[in-house]
This record gives structure tokens, sequence and C-alpha cells, in this order.
């Protein structure tokens, strides 16, 4: 096997599409070629790289509600002006302006149905808590690149709690006053799906942990992979390089979500259900 | 009639769980959040106009993302012209530089890789060509060589030969950024 051939399976080899017979052929020809096997160590290193930090930029919220509006509608919102496109033709912009007249009054439609619609997408597409993983991860990348992330600075727990009175229509029970470990930086009313949460931020070091409290009802919790943490059964995953614990308490739903260790945030969830 | 708008909303609460995925490729594409945005809405508008034409069964998430290309490459027919990167289909492997050589060789070269950091990776995959970018991007959401093909409308090797190339071209970005 020559250089050129061993490098043109590599990807290949490491997702275990190669027949036994090349894969030998190709382990043997690794093994006796130095500038081969750097080749596939970097392009390994590279695949860990893009697959565990390349960020992943979630769709806002408003262009989820906007999509399931156009569908749900039968017909298309107008089309949006063509992505950084020169100037439109008059016709063209002409033929703009009838289509968003046409689309005026399935949209109105849509903006009714939105509202049933998105959370049955989310229950139909929840298989176990997926989709609700997938908000929790989204809502936290919102809050990363949001430039005033919080809405309420922590002077402490005693400060942040009273200040969402009057803002939802439910009372976030969280007792756990933040610490040395996980300092609590502050609050700010969120969305989780289609309703309203409180969202408390910690620290941990420098990372940041986002907190979500909302009503638990209606929505796909998780049945099964629940582990017993204290006195709550959670789910803990991982997914786009986040780690998600997802548990209820009375009518109370929690999603907690960061990038530090599972150790970690699990100890925060033991600080945080122990002082439920 | 009401079979096909039962089926086309069916098919429009599937579509709608590509959203993200959909939405972070026209992110990486367009190098613009408003600009995806803007990608996505008219992705899903003529998703939604050819609903019918979708074949049940087969990959939908392909059918999603050869549209949202599609319709990015109508808009930015320029790009195609003037990738940042050659064309990967036709640009002959360039022997690296001695310096690059030595570096890509080196141990230095996967010390990097092991450090580098996602928003460095990001700008780097966002200075590669469209092409280039596409096939990194497909291949990282777990299409197959298949479905990248048939997402990016050419063979099937094209897809392999052409994904080396991304990788290799985005390694030798990342070189850049070695402190």
């Amino acid at each position: 096997m020559t250089c050129e051939e061993a490098r043109a399976l590599l990807l290949d080899a490491r997702r275990g599409r190669l027949s036994a017979g090349m894969q030998a052929a190709l382990d043997a020809h690794l093994a006796g070629c130095a500038a081969c096997a750097h080749e596939n160590a970097a392009d390994a290193l590279l695949g860990e790289a893009l697959e565990g930090r390349l960020p992943q930029h979630a769709a806002p919220l408003a262009l989820k509600r906007r999509l399931a509006a156009s569908w749900s509608a039968g017909d298309a919102l107008p089309s949006p002006p063509p992505v950084a496109r020169p100037t439109a033709p008059s016709s063209a912009r002409a033929a703009w302006g009838a289509r968003w007249r046409r689309a005026v009054v399935p949209a109105l439609a849509a903006a009714v149905l939105v509202l049933a619609l998105v959370p049955l997408y989310y229950r139909q597409a929840g298989d176990g808590g997926a989709g609700m993983v997938t908000e929790a991860v989204n809502d936290h990348l919102r809050l990363l690149t949001a430039q005033h992330p919080l809405d309420i600075e922590s002077g402490g727990i005693h400060q942040v709690k009273p200040w969402f009175e009057g803002r939802l229509d439910f009372a976030p029970v969280v007792r756990f006053e933040g610490d040395a470990d996980f300092p609590l930086r502050g609050g700010a009313i969120g969305y989780y799906l289609d309703r309203k949460a409180a969202v408390f931020v910690f620290n941990r070091r420098l990372h940041v942990v986002t907190l979500l409290v909302f009503p638990a009802q209606g929505l796909p919790w998780p049945r099964r992979g629940l582990e017993r943490i204290g006195p709550v059964e959670a789910q803990v995953t991982a997914s786009r390089g986040f780690n998600t614990i997802l548990w209820r308490e009375g009518d109370l739903g929690y999603a907690l979500v960061s990038d530090v260790d599972r150790t970690d945030l699990l100890a925060l969830l033991g600080k945080l259900a122990a002082s439920s | 009639m009401e079979s096909e708008r039962a089926d086309a909303a069916a098919l429009g609460r599937e579509a709608l769980a590509y959203a993200d995925t959909l939405y972070n490729l026209a992110r990486y594409l367009t190098r613009s959040p408003t600009d995806a945005e803007d990608l996505v809405q008219e992705t899903y508008a003529r998703a939604l106009s050819a609903a019918h034409q979708f074949t049940p069964g087969t990959n939908l998430k392909a059918w999603l993302f050869r549209i949202l290309r599609n319709t990015f490459l109508s808009h930015h027919r320029h790009e195609r012209h003037n990738p940042t990167v050659g064309g990967l289909d036709t640009v002959v492997a360039v022997a690296p530089s001695p310096e690059s050589a030595r570096w890509l060789r080196g141990d230095v070269e996967l010390d990097r890789l092991r450090k580098v950091v996602g928003e460095e990776i990001e700008r780097a995959l966002e200075s590669l060509s469209e092409e280039a970018r596409t096939v990194i991007l497909l291949d990282l959401e777990g299409l197959t060589e298949v479905e990248v093909a048939q997402v990016v409308g050419c063979a099937v090797g094209t897809v392999k030969s052409r994904l080396a190339r991304a990788r290799a071209a985005l390694r030798e970005k990342l070189r850049d950024y070695a402190p």
C-alpha cells in the first residue's frame, strides 16, 4: 500500500468502514510509516476538535415560531429578501409584495395556530426528552451569546427571587443561595419551549451554568434512563458538548446546562436538591 | 386534497425538527446571523412549495440541506467562482512549503490541535471556500458520502476527495492560529 492509498483510507478506517483485510493492510502501513501515522493522528485530532469544540449555532426561537407558523398556515410566509442580493428588479419587488399580501391572512391565522403547533412538535419530536435537552442547550447558548444576559445582577438569592414576582405566572422554587464553588450571578426571564422560564445563572470557576425553572406540565418528560440523585430522579445527558440535567419537583421542571464536567454539574444539582 | 394537506403538515412538523441544524449550516455558509435567518426561512418556504416532490422514506434532512445550499448558491454565485480556497475538485494537491511541511509533520501540530479552541476552529472554517465548508459540515452532521453527493450534486468519489482536501485545508488554516 502506498502512502497516497493509505491516506485516502484514514477517515474511512476511523469510522469503521473498511473491510477486515483492508484495515489490516492499512494498519501494517501505518506501523511502518511515521508520516502517515502522523497524518492519521492529526486528522483524528481535527475530527475531535470539530465534533467537540466547533460552536453550534441554534436557531433563534422567533425564527422557529415563524417557520412553524408558515407551515401550519399551509402557505409560506413571504420569503425574506434574497440573502445579500443586490437591488432587486422592480417586478421582483412587486411580486414579493403580492406574495406578502397573500400571506397576511394565513400568517394571522398561523399566529393563533402556532401556540398549539410548537408544543405539539416538541411532544412528537420529544423521544424521551431529546427535544427538551435540545431546547435547554439552545437556551443556554442564547444566554451565552446575549449582550445583556442578566435582567437582575445577583446580590444573593433573596434579591434575585423576589425580582421574579409579577414577571412570571408561577413561583420558581430555588433555595440554594450560591456559594464559593457555585456563586449565583443573577437571573433573567427566558422562554423554555412554549412557556416562560425563570433563568438563574451560576458560575463554576470561569464557566457559566444555566438553571431553567418552568412549569412542568404538558412536556414530554423522559421516562427512561433516569438516575436517582439525592431526592430527585434526573436524566443526565451530554449533547453538543454540553452536559444537561433534567428533573422535576412537584409542578416545576428544572434544566441545568453547562459545559462543566458532569461531576461538577451533579454537585450543583446536589446542592439545589438538598436545599429544596 | 385533505390528505395532501395532512401529509404536508406532517412533513412540516418533521422538517421543523431540523431548524437548528439548518440554521447552523446557514450560519457557517453566510457567516451572518441575519443572513442565516433569511436563508433558513427561504429554505423552508421553498421546501413547503416543493413538499409534494419529497419522497417519503428518503432522508428529509439531506433534502432540506440540498434546498438550503441551492438557495444559498443562487444568491452567492460569485463566491463559487472566487473561492477563498481553490476549487476542491480541480486543484491538484499542492506540495506544502518546506516550512509548512515541517510544521505539519511535527508534534507541534498535534499539540496545537489538542489545544485549539472553538473560536479558532470557527474562524478557520469560515475562511474556507463554500465547497470546503459545506462538505465538512455535512460530514459532521453524519450524512453519508452518498447523501453528501446528493446535496452538493456530485459523484460519491468526488465527495471523498473534496472532504479530504477540505480537512487538509482546515488543518493548514489552523496553523495560522499557532502561538
